[in-house]
């Protein structure tokens, strides 16, 4: 079971905000979820240690200076920007 | 052999002049215009481009230049995969507005290709569902029963391709996303082998699952489009690129191939699909191939495996959405930190926020090892019974959705119900194995039944070989065109 306390706290930690009501719901539907999620603590795995799948490791290119993306039309997506930097209000 | 691909046909009628481009990429524009109201296929039209490439198409044809593959053929994106200076939202209110500054390598390679985009196509938000109906513009509709979803992830593709909106359509398969759509759809859908495909550019949903692949309507206009986009690129390091290309194998002869059956994959599929397999086998048995029955008890793990571990990749994915950069940002706030926790909650949708809960539940102190490691470890047993089987045999087949297309708002009891229809579909992207789906009959009610062939890593050429020999076989019983769009 999960608790009401549980999804608040890990709300906060993936920056969402939960309302009263949407707690009740977010609640159960998280309990049947994890419940889904348990049925592997069901099986002791042998140890298959994965890494990745294409056994790749340290991908490596040359390092070259190379023309990289304009800081003004990356701005252009910002909802709000100021001398060319992200804004952001202290409050709105 | 009868041929059934519509690029190479198109490209003959380009190249030769029976057709300018420009009068081809009009009456897909037309129809997209009558039709997309009620299929709901394109969130975004990209019109004038499309124009401006045709004519660049018609005038090299016109100077008698080769045309290359997919030069000129008109085909859609999923809107997840960056264009540069075109609107792309993943479906999601968070992305409304925002426009990419960079191509996604599959598109610069098609752009070079002179591919007609006619635009951008609908999917759950953030490739999260499996009706297309958790997008922000509403579901994607059925081009062959209008009740009924396209299927999801890449529901817009399919249901632009099957309703004959575009040729072909690039998508993305996470846990399914590609071929769920094209079995509901009657369509092939190729996911390739993990790195097979580069992803730089594809909006992250689970990056260690995530690959993009080709919706179209025959085995050959898949092989032709999965030999253009599986090349090699710096900008993703997973990327490997093809090994073979696939086009050239599929007309290779399947007498002697074996085919795995492993009996996991049968359980709780529904009897009509069940049925259609169960021909299938006898299809491929007339075709001289082999078939290797065994069985795989660590694919029961697949479905809390994948969700657990795609659903902690995305909570990190997910958490570059803060409305500072780009996108949605909250109107109301009290402080930076409000506002982020606002803009989130107002710009994610209720499937994409229980993602996120449940990949920061598993991650957290105190239930990493339950869950994230163990996920991990079973992944791994996965691999290793994969690896197993095509010790067995060549390819392996299966159903590839345990039902045909769901009813339009079709409500489950809980997100646990929806999530179980993944099962057949969800092993592979574990693995980073290749899949395609194949049309393979109807039920009843006249929807595509749909079946994959599996493949051990990059042997695309094998499972299209396998499914082109089929198609060759079955076609006039196993594929219906629907009566929408552009009929050629």
């Amino acid at each position: 079971m999960v608790t009401h306390e549980e999804i608040l706290k890990i709300a906060k930690l993936a920056k969402l905000s939960v309302s009263a009501d949407e707690l009740v719901q977010l609640t159960k539907d998280m309990s049947e979820i994890i419940g889904f999620a348990d049925t592997i603590n069901a099986v002791s795995p042998e140890n298959s240690d994965f890494d990745n799948i294409n056994h790749l490791s340290n991908v490596f290119r040359d390092d070259v200076v190379a023309p990289s993306f304009d800081s003004g039309e990356i701005l252009k997506n910002a909802p709000e920007q100021e001398d060319g930097y992200f804004l952001v209000k202290k409050r709105a | 052999m009868k041929e059934y691909g519509k690029i190479k046909k198109l490209s003959g009628l380009l190249s030769s002049r029976q057709m300018s481009c420009e009068e081809l990429t009009r009456m897909y524009l037309d129809a997209m215009e009558s039709e997309n109201e009620t299929l709901n296929a394109y969130v975004s039209y990209t019109a004038d481009l499309a124009l401006e490439t045709a004519r660049r198409v018609d005038a090299k044809a016109a100077k008698g230049e080769a045309l290359l593959p997919l030069e000129g053929i008109p085909m859609t994106l999923k809107d997840n995969i960056s264009t540069k200076g075109m609107e792309t939202t993943c479906c999601s209110k968070i992305l409304k507005g925002y426009v990419p500054i960079y191509d996604a390598t599959v598109w610069q390679i098609l752009q070079k290709q002179n591919a007609v985009l006619l635009g951008k196509t609908n999917m759950d938000e953030f490739a999260m569902g499996s009706s297309s109906e958790t997008s922000c513009f509403g579901g994607a509709l059925n081009p062959h029963d209008i009740s009924r979803v396209a299927g999801g992830s890449s529901g817009g593709v399919a249901s632009a391709v099957g309703g004959n909106l575009a040729v072909y359509g690039l998508g993305s398969d996470t846990g399914g996303s590609i071929r769920q759509p094209a079995s509901f759809c009657g369509l092939v859908g190729l996911k390739p082998t993990y790195g097979a495909v580069s992803r730089y550019g594809l909006i992250a949903y689970a990056s260690s699952f995530d690959q993009i692949g080709p919706i179209a309507s025959s085995v050959e206009d898949a092989a032709l489009v999965y030999d253009a986009i599986s090349v090699y690129d710096e900008k993703d390091s997973t990327s490997r690129g093809k090994t073979e290309p696939a086009s050239a194998a599929l007309q290779n002869d399947i007498r002697g191939m074996k085919i795995g059956v492993a009996k996991e994959y049968f359980e709780g599929i529904r009897g009509d699909v069940n049925d259609a397999l169960q021909q299938v086998i006898r299809v491929y048995e007339s075709l001289g191939a082999e078939i290797v029955r065994f069985g795989m008890p660590s694919l029961k793990y697949s479905l809390p495996v994948y969700y657990i571990l795609a659903c902690a990749e995305a909570s990190s994915n997910l958490g570059r959405y803060d409305g500072i950069r780009y996108g949605f940002q909250a109107e109301h706030y009290s402080d930076p930190n409000d506002m982020v926790c606002r803009t989130r909650s107002e710009g994610f949708g209720d499937e994409v926020k229980r993602r996120i809960l449940l990949g920061t539940y598993v991650l957290s102190a105190g239930y990493y090892d339950a869950y994230y490691k163990k996920a991990q470890n079973l992944r791994g047993e996965i691999v290793n019974a994969f690896q197993g089987a095509f010790e067995q045999c060549d390819v392996m087949l299966a159903p590839t959705v345990p039902m045909t297309a769901f009813p339009r708002n079709f409500t489950a009891k809980d997100p646990v119900e929806t999530y179980q229809t993944d099962i057949c579909t969800v092993p592979v992207n574990i693995a980073g194995l290749p899949a395609v789906s194949v049309p393979c009959g109807f039920d009843e009610a006249g929807l595509p039944i749909g079946m994959q062939l599996i493949g051990a890593r990059f042997c695309e050429a094998k499972i299209l070989n396998a499914a082109y020999q089929y198609e060759a076989a079955t076609r006039e019983t196993t594929f219906r065109a629907a009566e929408t769009g552009v009929r050629l």
